[in-house]
């Protein structure tokens, strides 16, 4: 190719193509977010425009305020009960809830195995891991009939426990590989240092060991909580009341009944991404790295 | 050193920090799948649990006896198939433009890594958004452009549901492919370029004689990863279409979630899953046969 080009064009061509590629990639989320802050009158509007002409937060007001959707202002409106748009906070937080409670018992579970596995000698070491490993590679969907068999047994079915103890069993076998990864990559010397000095295991374990495992803790915690977070099945089917539906099971009933408010629907798809769009930004250096551990759930 | 107690000792330690993990793991791992495989041979009413009963491979013949199971495993290796086709080949594409040192990069490397993090949900509903028939963006602009002369219907007509469902999944797990092969590419050492421009190879023969034969331990491991995840997807594919239109888009994992949810067949259901796990089994044993179980140990 060098023969051809002269290496300003090869560059421009390079930019282009990446410029093409961003574009696929990116559009979908660009238009989400165009039409979340359009008003009615503009979302339908052709030609279709990519910046609204008049911006609006209508719609997010709507879903935080849990104001009535415009088609069931009218009481002979076909679609009663009450609007989805009420219960959006309540999702979140719920959706909030069960990702942090299930990523701390994942986390703080896995992190201990972790550094029992790799500093200490015992029968099934080295294969816990691997089995492990080949826990995470089974579907959801063999895991969510038996777990809410168990929620019935339990008595937890509709309960935010039953979904924090149900991502637990996704999330845990892949925390646990990555952590097993990273604590097997901390020098023993460190921690010889610090016992040889008079500290006892649980001080050599919190005060030594648990700082160096941090970007390991965080790469696992941030996988599991998009997991968690993202998870739509468990929540469809352990939960049955409005009330303690999480968002990704909330969202969709927003397509019931015969008007689908798009505005509405792309702001809450904004708000439901910004939580790990966040995250990701903050930490995106630590999910690099968890990737190169072979820890990924997709 | 010599007055250290009971819970002190090295022993006790190690126990205590694995039997949470080991008591988690019976009761949402093992249990579950032991359960699972339990259910593919009784006959259970979800209704009457007390009345289940024990009718041998009853199940598995019912399945095997339902031509839309069988449709759905045609659709799903079609589904994996280009899914994984795809996903590869736009990864390691894009792996290639990443792996520069030019202005800006971690920015694009940035950006074409998100939408890994995006709900599928998100996805899903931002996808029946653009891509509706009338109203959608998309066929806007497809005749806008006078590339198409009346609007597809994505998601109604089984061909083109299947062609939502498959960019879909390439738009949301390509990053994965991606991130697993720029990995790779930072560690092929730069001496071997050098030595193969010495020797007069152009762009395209240094692709396919230094960089393809460096990836190619990473891109089966990449491939069998994705197809075995491919394979088994739920909600890429329900959140989209319910497996329509009809049953264009069912694969086995929603045939085992209608088997269960809509007839209360929780037998068939799991007796789709078992079927679904021995396939796993084989697709893993094939994968640890290649990437080698003896690393280390």
């Amino acid at each position: 190719m060098n023969r051809f080009f002269p290496s300003s064009a090869r560059k421009a061509l390079l930019y282009l193509t990446l410029a093409l590629v961003t574009f696929f990639v990116c559009f979908p989320l660009v238009w989400a977010l165009s039409t979340s802050l359009k008003p009615k009158s503009e979302i339908f509007a052709t030609p279709p425009i990519l910046i609204p002409r008049t911006m609006t937060l209508e719609n997010y007001e709507a879903l935080l305020t849990g104001r009535q959707q415009y088609y069931q202002a009218d009481p002979k409106a076909a679609v009663s009960g009450p609007s989805p748009a009420a219960f959006f906070t309540r999702w979140f937080m719920n959706s909030m809830i069960v990702t942090i409670g299930s990523t701390l018992i994942s986390i703080v579970v896995s992190t201990l195995a972790a550094y029992s596995l790799t500093r200490f000698r015992y029968w099934g070491r080295s294969s816990i891991p691997y089995f492990s490993l080949l826990g995470y590679m089974v579907p959801s969907i063999i895991f969510v009939f038996p777990l809410f068999l168990m929620m019935v047994r339990l008595e937890l079915t509709d309960s935010l426990w039953s979904l924090i103890l149900g991502y637990v069993c996704i999330t845990l076998p892949f925390c646990m590989w990555l952590m097993w990864a990273f604590m097997r990559s901390i020098p023993l010397e460190i921690e010889e240092a610090a016992l040889i000095d008079g500290a006892s295991r649980y001080q050599a374990f919190a005060n030594v060991v648990l700082p160096t495992a941090l970007p390991g803790i965080i790469a696992a915690s941030i996988f599991s909580m998009i997991v968690s977070w993202n998870d739509y099945l468990f929540g469809r089917v352990f939960m049955n009341s409005l009330d303690n539906f999480t968002l990704t099971v909330g969202v969709m009933l927003f397509f019931e009944g015969t008007h689908v408010d798009w505005g509405l629907l792309m702001a809450a798809s904004v708000l439901m991404t910004l939580p790990m769009a966040i995250l990701f930004m903050m930490l995106q250096r630590h999910l690099v790295a968890g990737f190169g551990a072979g820890a990924v759930k997709g | 050193m010599f007055r250290r107690n009971l819970f002190s000792s090295d022993r006790v330690v190690g126990i205590v920090f694995i039997a949470p993990f080991l008591i988690m793991a019976a009761i949402f791992m093992v249990y579950p799948i032991a359960e699972a495989t339990r259910l593919a041979f009784v006959s259970y009413n979800p209704l009457r649990p007390d009345a289940s009963f024990y009718v041998g491979l009853a199940n598995f013949q019912y399945v095997f006896a339902d031509p839309l199971f069988w449709q759905s495993m045609w659709q799903a290796v079609v589904w994996t198939f280009l899914s994984t086709l795809f996903q590869t080949v736009f990864g390691v594409g894009i792996a290639l433009l990443l792996h520069r040192t030019i202005f800006g990069i971690a920015f694009f490397r940035g950006l074409l890594l998100f939408p890994y993090i995006v709900p599928t949900v998100v996805i899903a509903l931002i996808w029946r958004w653009i891509f509706n028939p009338e109203i959608g963006v998309v066929n806007y602009s497809l005749q806008a452009m006078g590339i198409i002369d009346a609007p597809i219907y994505w998601l109604s007509t089984p061909t083109m549901a299947m062609a939502s469902t498959i960019m879909l999944n390439v738009w949301k797990y390509t990053p994965f492919v991606v991130i697993c092969v720029l990995a790779r590419l930072q560690t092929v050492p730069i001496e071997l370029y050098d030595a193969a421009k010495v020797d007069g190879a152009g762009a395209v023969r240094r692709f396919f004689d230094v960089t393809l034969p460096q990836l190619r331990e990473v891109l089966i491991v990449v491939i069998v990863f994705r197809t075995i995840w491919t394979f088994n997807k739920f909600e890429e594919i329900y959140l989209l279409t319910k497996g329509g239109p009809g049953t264009s888009t069912f694969n086995l994992a929603i045939y085992s979630f209608e088997q269960s949810m809509a007839n209360l067949k929780l037998g068939a259901g799991a007796a789709t899953g078992v079927v679904m796990m021995v396939m796993l089994l084989v697709g893993s044993i094939i994968y640890l046969r290649i990437a080698g179980f003896e690393r280390e140990e």
